[in-house]
């Protein structure tokens, strides 16, 4: 990549080393040329995805030495990717090789001419896929394969055994990437220093991906068991949950598409087309989402209505699983009606209006200020 | 005229300096720039989305998973302002208390109005665009104008993901070529550089943009946004953006007024060529950069050593930037590209950049899934003059290069010390495009100006299209320097049609 390697091709361009390319695939030819068995239908098939995050779907797998191996390679991401197969303790030499071919890398798709690599499958375009057909080695070990793009090789490789035994299990396996052999055993390994999985006092939150909502997301830690998913596309609260908070653990991967992952039991769900109407049930008012305040920590989200200005403030109930939204509309002369389903999970009490089965009637001067309690049924 | 103003006084400057420096030559650095690592809070992931500076010297930092952290350099101690936000990759500083910050959902205002150092109040500015989900619906800017208009840029969606079950916006396929694998806008204007006036309305103002990640404005107000090669983007580059202009993706093109067209996938890729705007400056990939970021221009006066005025280009693939250069041919902003540190420690994943009041450069990495390291770093000029090319310009014959220290004769005129060749890229639908027509170009004639610092190369034929790729030899100056950068990149659009 950089001028130390882009000087060396200049110079020597001349000399680029074909005859090791020669060399590399009479090399794999006869590797493969000696152990090969024409019992192709007995292959085993192994299917690997290159997905987004720089990483296999596929870290590792074993086959027997000398038997017969069907490798599907299918490039699932939006960049280029190729797989190299190495012999034991070669993937960082071939990956540096890679880095080496500068300008050359490209059109020979980051596969240097050296002895230590086995079989290769070229740069995958995204979408496509390619089909690898080899006999393991004889030789019992553990043969990296890895994707030398520049850039790529230190974090996308896994490990094929050639054994006849188990492998190792996946949390103490060092030929996997760590992530990868970390999350199997324990998701928050990787993240004990990061802010969400600090015993940290609530309330906080989060603006985060988060299903069964908008895109829009606000995951809000409201006490150290409650918790609530609040929609700035939609302006309303969609569902609350009890127990732990959140895992983003995957999210935060990055380069994937990921919600946080939550940690509770949801116990609510609003049910309705939309909690507020104005002048009259069925009237759904025209949203804009405007913000939130902290208010001692607590967000105070500010939302429109048909252009009218909303305030909504939700803590914990001083009992049981129970939130208390204060709702503040300084300044209208129309009528509100808080609406809500009776099969949603909880039970509503509203401080002011004129409530009518799952409807409250709230005059101008009630909704100044009022609070909607739900308790947990 | 400036600029030669500018060569007269660094040489004087140079001259007295370096005459000075002979005595107590123990002292002079070794290297013209250091790079040195910040070190970043505990317990944060320091993936760097934004970085900013206040004008008492203290740096602003968005982290990708939310948190907005002060830095002082005095005191080297970090302190939250806020959190929770969305992936934040962009801040502009309203004043030491209130910034705006583009996050994924919205440009919000972050303010502490009750003067206790944390912010209290998340205004959304913005939100008025779609969002699916997608992960790769990234969001960039803000920067400014100087009649007050923010300029924000909207990544396209990722064929690697998919939309969410519900999205923000209107949804309309149309924009998605459901038979390829390239990046689509399926809601409202992903794949744009939006305009939000000092009024609050946010316009449409240029489409086209794959992975613009990188908005910012040269020294005379030109509006630029990098862009990262693959489906349609050959390799990646610079663009100069001017409203209404089209600038080669075309799955945004479905929200342009008026669009009757349908699918823009499926129109002829002549058609679209003929509608794109071209790049002011092309990065050939792994040559100049792969994941081109942002460009923050030097304003420091020198402070940052003799670059007044031109650009640097973060870039994620590789520990270095790239400096670009442009100048103005037939109305068109067109120019170069030149690598800049290259290693020094300088760690990959380069995604923000930001000039420091005392003239110091800080950079941001971020890995987030793809290759690179996490963390902050600061390039500090150490007042040694650096031996590198300064700038590049076509002329009607051939190309001439400033230098920034007078070169040896005898090396700047031998042939050997010069390799010249051209080629440019395919404009199509494939992930990137390989290097065309790539020719050695013959260069019948060198000259230097007697000051030693002006090259001049005529060359056989110019041609508009193509990047012209100088690497040069063993240059070095009169006490035996050499040269920092031996590759610089000039992309020709438009040729000179007469000696100016």
């Amino acid at each position: 990549m950089g001028r130390k390697s882009y000087v060396l091709s200049f110079y020597r361009s001349a000399t680029f080393n074909l005859p090791g390319v020669v060399f590399l695939l009479s090399f794999s030819f006869l590797l493969t040329g000696i152990s090969a068995q024409p019992n192709r239908d007995s292959a085993k098939t192994i299917t690997i995805n290159a997905i987004g995050g720089l990483q296999y779907d596929l870290v590792r797998f074993s086959v027997k030495p000398g038997s017969e191996v069907k490798l599907i390679l299918t490039n699932k991401d939006d960049m280029k990717h190729n797989m190299l197969i190495t012999v034991p303790g070669a993937r960082m030499a071939v990956v540096n090789a890679a880095l080496q071919m500068g300008n050359m890398g490209e059109k020979k798709s980051y596969i240097p001419a050296m002895d230590e690599i086995l079989w290769s499958i070229p740069l995958l375009e995204p979408g496509e896929s390619k089909t690898l057909s080899f006999t393991a080695p004889q030789k019992e070990g553990v043969y990296p394969y890895v994707c030398t793009y520049p850039g790529h090789g230190q974090v996308m490789y896994g490990a094929m055994y050639v054994t006849r035994k188990e492998m190792p299990p996946l949390k103490d396996d060092i030929h996997v990437p760590p992530v990868a052999g970390a999350h199997k055993g324990d998701v928050h390994i990787h993240d004990n220093k990061d802010f969400a999985e600090q015993k940290r006092a609530a309330p906080y939150l989060y603006r985060i991906f988060l299903p069964g909502a908008s895109p829009a997301a606000i995951a809000v830690r409201l006490s150290d068991s409650l918790s609530y998913c609040w929609d700035a596309g939609t302006c309303r609260l969609r569902y609350a949950w009890y127990g732990g908070f959140l895992d983003n653990t995957d999210i935060w991967k990055g380069h994937h598409d990921a919600y946080g992952t939550i940690m509770g039991t949801i116990f609510y769900r609003d049910k309705t087309n939309f909690p507020i109407h104005i002048d009259h049930p069925g009237n759904i008012p025209v949203v804009q989402f405007k913000g939130y305040r902290l208010v001692n920590k607590y967000p105070e989200f500010h939302y429109t209505l048909d252009g009218i200005d909303v305030y909504e403030l939700i803590k914990p109930g001083e009992k049981g699983v129970a939130l208390i939204r204060t709702f503040r509309v300084p300044q209208t002369e129309r009528i509100l009606w808080f609406l809500f389903d009776n099969d949603d999970g909880v039970s509503y009490q509203a401080s002011k209006g004129d409530r009518q089965g799952n409807k409250v009637r709230l005059s101008p001067s009630d909704a100044k200020e009022f609070t909607i309690t739900m308790a947990k049924n | 005229m400036r600029r030669f103003v500018f060569y007269i006084i660094s040489l004087t400057i140079y001259f007295f300096s370096g005459c000075h420096n002979k005595k107590e030559s123990v002292e002079q650095p070794t290297d013209s720039y250091i790079v040195e690592t910040i070190s970043t809070p505990e317990g944060v992931k320091a993936e760097i989305g934004a970085l900013t500076f206040l004008s008492d010297g203290r740096l602003v930092v968005c982290f990708l998973r939310g948190e907005v952290m002060i830095y002082d350099p005095r005191s080297r101690e970090w302190s939250l302002f806020a959190e929770g936000l969305h992936e934040p990759l962009g801040i502009m500083a309203i004043s030491a208390s209130e910034f705006l910050i583009m996050q994924r959902p919205e440009l919000t205002r972050v303010k502490d109005t009750d003067g206790d150092g944390v912010a209290d109040l998340f205004e959304t500015v913005t939100d008025d665009f779609g969002i699916t989900g997608n992960y790769h619906e990234f969001n960039y800017g803000p920067v400014i104008d100087k009649e007050g208009n923010i300029f924000i840029a909207l990544n396209s969606g990722s064929s690697g993901g998919d939309i969410q079950p519900e999205v923000r916006g209107r949804l309309d396929t149309t924009g998605r070529d459901n038979h390829g694998k390239e990046m689509y806008s399926v809601v409202p204007y992903r794949g744009w550089v939006m305009k939000l006036t000092p009024d609050g309305q946010l316009l449409p103002y240029a489409s086209g943009f794959r992975s613009p990640n990188g908005i910012g404005f040269d020294a005379d107000g030109h509006l630029l946004v990098t862009e990262n090669q693959g489906d349609w983007v050959g390799t990646s580059k610079l663009f100069h953006i001017q409203e209404g202009n089209f600038y080669g993706h075309p799955g945004s093109l479905i929200w342009r007024k008026g669009w009757n067209r349908g699918n823009p996938f499926y129109l002829p890729v002549e058609a679209l060529d003929s509608m794109r705007t071209r790049a002011a400056v092309l990065f050939p990939q792994n040559i100049i950069a792969n994941s081109p970021t942002q460009p923050v221009c030097d304003m420091t006066n020198g402070k940052f050593g003799p670059y007044s005025g031109q650009l640097f280009v973060g870039e994620m693939n590789s520990g270095r930037l790239v400096r670009v250069v442009l100048e103005t041919v037939n109305g068109t902003l067109q120019g170069a590209c030149i690598p800049f540190i290259d290693g020094k420690g300088l760690r990959k994943g380069i995604n923000r950049l930001a000039f420091a009041p005392d003239g110091s450069l800080w950079v941001g990495q971020a890995a987030y899934g793809w290759g690179g390291d996490n963390g902050i770093q600061r390039i500090r000029f150490t007042g040694k003059q650096p031996v590198d090319i300064y700038d590049m310009h076509l002329t009607d014959k051939g190309f001439d290069l400033s230098f920034t220290q007078a070169l040896d004769k005898s090396a700047a005129l031998s042939q050997n010390n010069y390799r010249l060749k051209h080629y440019y890229y395919e404009y199509h639908k494939k992930y990137g495009s390989e290097r065309m027509d790539e020719q050695e170009v013959l260069i019948n004639k060198i000259t230097l100006t007697p000051d030693g610092k002006k090259l001049s190369l005529t060359i056989d034929s110019l041609k508009a299209g193509y990047v012209y790729q100088l690497d040069l030899g063993d240059l070095r100056t009169i006490g035996g320097d050499t040269l920092a950068n031996h590759l610089i990149c000039y992309t020709v659009n438009q040729l000179r049609v007469e000696k100016e």
